[in-house]
């Protein structure tokens, strides 16, 4: 087993529209983007990968992935994608093929990075706001998990098994959540289950997992917890996920760390003259 | 109320219950159904599941499995709450901070693609009839809490609907904005004459507004009826306390008569029993000379509210008795009074009540 810590770097519901196009009428989420790559590449240690989390395209068309390849192009690391509620699997899978598991249907992936296994499921349902996780992706799932009952695990799909407190997100997420759980509570090694859609850093226990959904580098989704807003959208800052694995007994652990993307004052040190705290 | 002149959706709630994933039972499963342009008004503490009913009837959950509602005998159950056509008016308003009073107001109508004309000139009408003439271009965070309040009516009510929700839009008030407001919003709802179904903790907002009080308590409905059967009927002890004052009296009876420490008190109607639960309003007992009253007590506290004085008397019953006496009588701590209540004002609880 590999003693190297693993850093894998998300980032989510990115929004891509055809180039000059804004979403919401307000937001340029491919200059958010850009902002974005420039923050993963400055980032040390360099991550090892970088998932996209799904909603990479936004009506989706083929001109949007195209635009997406674009922008992702000065990207130092390697990167995946796993589609969500805005994206088309089939302009998907053309725009950026990867090894995934099946050939049509769902995008599922598995990885291995050094001590670390990422299963990517895809949870999108074609034409529908909410998740689902079909049939096919739970069995494979289930067998890849099964297959290496020793190594840990990272799980990503773009739908949260869980319910956030914001009205409208909540009817859209992840509608088959206790198949999901089933697994999960069958398989120790998963570690973390890793989700966006909601344009939040949000953070819960899932089937016994600590479940996240990852923020955007563009807008978030209004933390409407009691007041039934219309569903709107704030500007707030934008920020990435940073998924640390350390080996260790047993699984290792797993530390995710919110990363906000801009600059910043700093760093500047604590400690001046003789050692003293400033 | 004038059913005839009454507007938007007649409303069936049917066995509709809630509980959450934790299994705590918000709402024990319940049936009502609310004619259409009839303000029900939804009373209880807090806790007692009037929220969670009117979120039902919003869309915003869904009962348990066997509960449906329906709007004009349509089952809504599976309707998201877009397409139920409601208006609602909460609490902290909801309204988009920094857009203008007339943007807010429209947006609903925005949304529905009603155009550009069409929606400045219903906003107009909606600012009139809510009172903020003036107030068009100003950011609603410049405005005032009586200000945002009618903001939200004017916004709910601009879509038309079928159905107007209101969720203790009066809480987040002071107290003497509350009353002036209570009154205007009466007002306003009569004259809209939707079908207007109104949540709050506030009895006197209850008996004010309601064409019907629901009181809740515990998930559960206490009593259905208009605020003056709600009042004078109250059919156990909870409803008999939460709505104004009531002297719940517990004590054996005799020949018709509550036997009390302080003399007998005559009980109008059938009384077969050997003993009671039962209620009188304050405003029910008069203050008369002691000597040939069948009743007698000694004044503990006299406070003159400026309307009526009200007076604790104890002696009379087991607990001291609460009286509210017209503001000429003339009597103080310490006097020993008779009191004189008329039969029908004793209103008999269910035993255990």
């Amino acid at each position: 087993m590999s003693e190297k810590p693993v850093h894998i770097a998300q980032i989510s519901d990115l929004h891509i529209k055809p180039p000059g196009s804004l979403a919401y009428g307000r937001v340029d989420t491919a200059a958010a983007l850009s902002r974005c790559v420039a923050a993963l590449n400055a980032f040390a240690p360099r991550p090892d990968l970088m998932v996209i989390s799904g909603d990479l395209a936004d009506t989706p068309t083929a001109v949007e992935y195209q635009h997406l390849k674009r922008l992702l192009a000065p990207l130092e690391l390697p990167f995946v994608g796993i589609p969500g509620n805005h994206d088309s699997r089939e302009l998907m899978r053309e725009a950026l093929p990867q090894a995934y598991a099946f050939p049509s249907g769902p995008l599922d992936q598995h990885l291995a990075i050094g001590g670390l296994d990422l299963l990517l499921l895809d949870s999108s349902v074609p034409g529908k706001p909410h998740g689902e996780l079909e049939a096919s992706t739970l069995q494979w799932c289930e067998a890849t998990l099964a297959s290496s009952p020793d190594r840990p695990a990272l799980v990503f799909l773009h739908h949260p098994p869980f319910k956030a407190g914001i009205w409208h997100m909540d009817r859209q997420n992840l509608l088959n959540a206790g198949e999901l759980a089933a697994i999960v509570r069958r398989h120790p090694r998963v570690q973390r289950i890793a989700t966006g859609h909601v344009h939040r850093a949000t953070l819960t226990t899932f089937a016994g997992v600590t479940t996240t959904i990852c923020p955007a580098p563009n807008h978030a989704v209004d933390l409407d917890l009691a007041q039934l807003r219309e569903p709107s959208f704030k500007v707030e800052p934008p920020a990435f996920h940073l998924h640390s694995w350390y080996p260790g007994e047993g699984f290792g652990s797993v530390v995710t760390h919110q990363v906000p993307i801009g600059e910043f004052d700093g760093p500047h040190p604590f400690f001046g003259k003789h050692g003293k705290l400033l | 109320m004038n059913v005839a002149a009454g507007h938007g959706a007649s409303v069936r709630v049917e066995n509709c219950g809630k509980t959450f994933a934790d299994g705590t039972r918000a709402l024990e499963p319940a049936t009502l159904d609310i004619a259409r342009g009839e303000t029900l008004v939804l009373l209880g503490p807090s806790g007692c599941g009037k929220t969670s009913m009117l979120r039902i009837i919003a869309g915003l959950e869904l009962p348990d499995p066997g509960g449906r509602v329906l709007f004009d005998d349509k089952d809504m159950t599976a309707v998201p709450i877009e397409q139920r056509n409601v208006g609602m008016v909460f609490q902290s308003y909801a309204l988009f901070p920094n857009m203008s009073v007339a943007d807010n107001i429209g947006y609903g109508l925005k949304i529905r693609g009603i155009g550009r004309e069409e929606r400045a000139r219903r906003v107009a009408e909606l600012v009139a009839l809510t009172n903020i003439s003036g107030l068009e271009n100003r950011r609603i965070e410049q405005l005032s809490g009586g200000q945002r309040q009618r903001v939200a009516l004017a916004r709910a009510v601009a879509i038309r609907p079928g159905i107007l929700l209101l969720d203790e839009p009066l809480t987040a008030l002071d107290a003497a904005l509350r009353d002036r407001l209570r009154g205007e919003l009466n007002r306003l709802l009569r004259a809209l004459g939707i079908t207007t179904i109104y949540v709050t903790h506030d009895q006197s907002e209850a008996m004010e507004l309601g064409d019907r009080i629901v009181v809740m308590q515990k998930g559960s409905i206490a009593q259905i009826g208009t605020p003056r059967e709600i009042y004078f009927a109250p059919k156990n002890r909870f409803v008999a306390e939460f709505i104004g004052a009531a002297n719940i009296i517990e004590s054996p009876v005799e020949n018709g008569h509550l036997v009390l420490p302080g003399g007998r008190q005559p009980i109008g109607g059938d009384a077969n029993l050997a003993a009671a639960v039962a209620m009188i309003r304050p405003e029910t007992i008069r203050v008369v000379e002691a000597e040939a009253a069948p009743l007698k007590g000694i004044i503990d506290s006299v406070s003159f509210i400026g309307d009526r004085q009200r007076m604790i008397v104890s002696g009379a019953s087991s607990k001291p008795l609460t009286l509210d006496a017209p503001n000429t009588v003339k009597a103080q701590a310490g006097e020993r009074i008779g009191l004189s209540i008329a039969p029908e004002a004793v209103r008999l609880l269910p035993p255990g009540s």
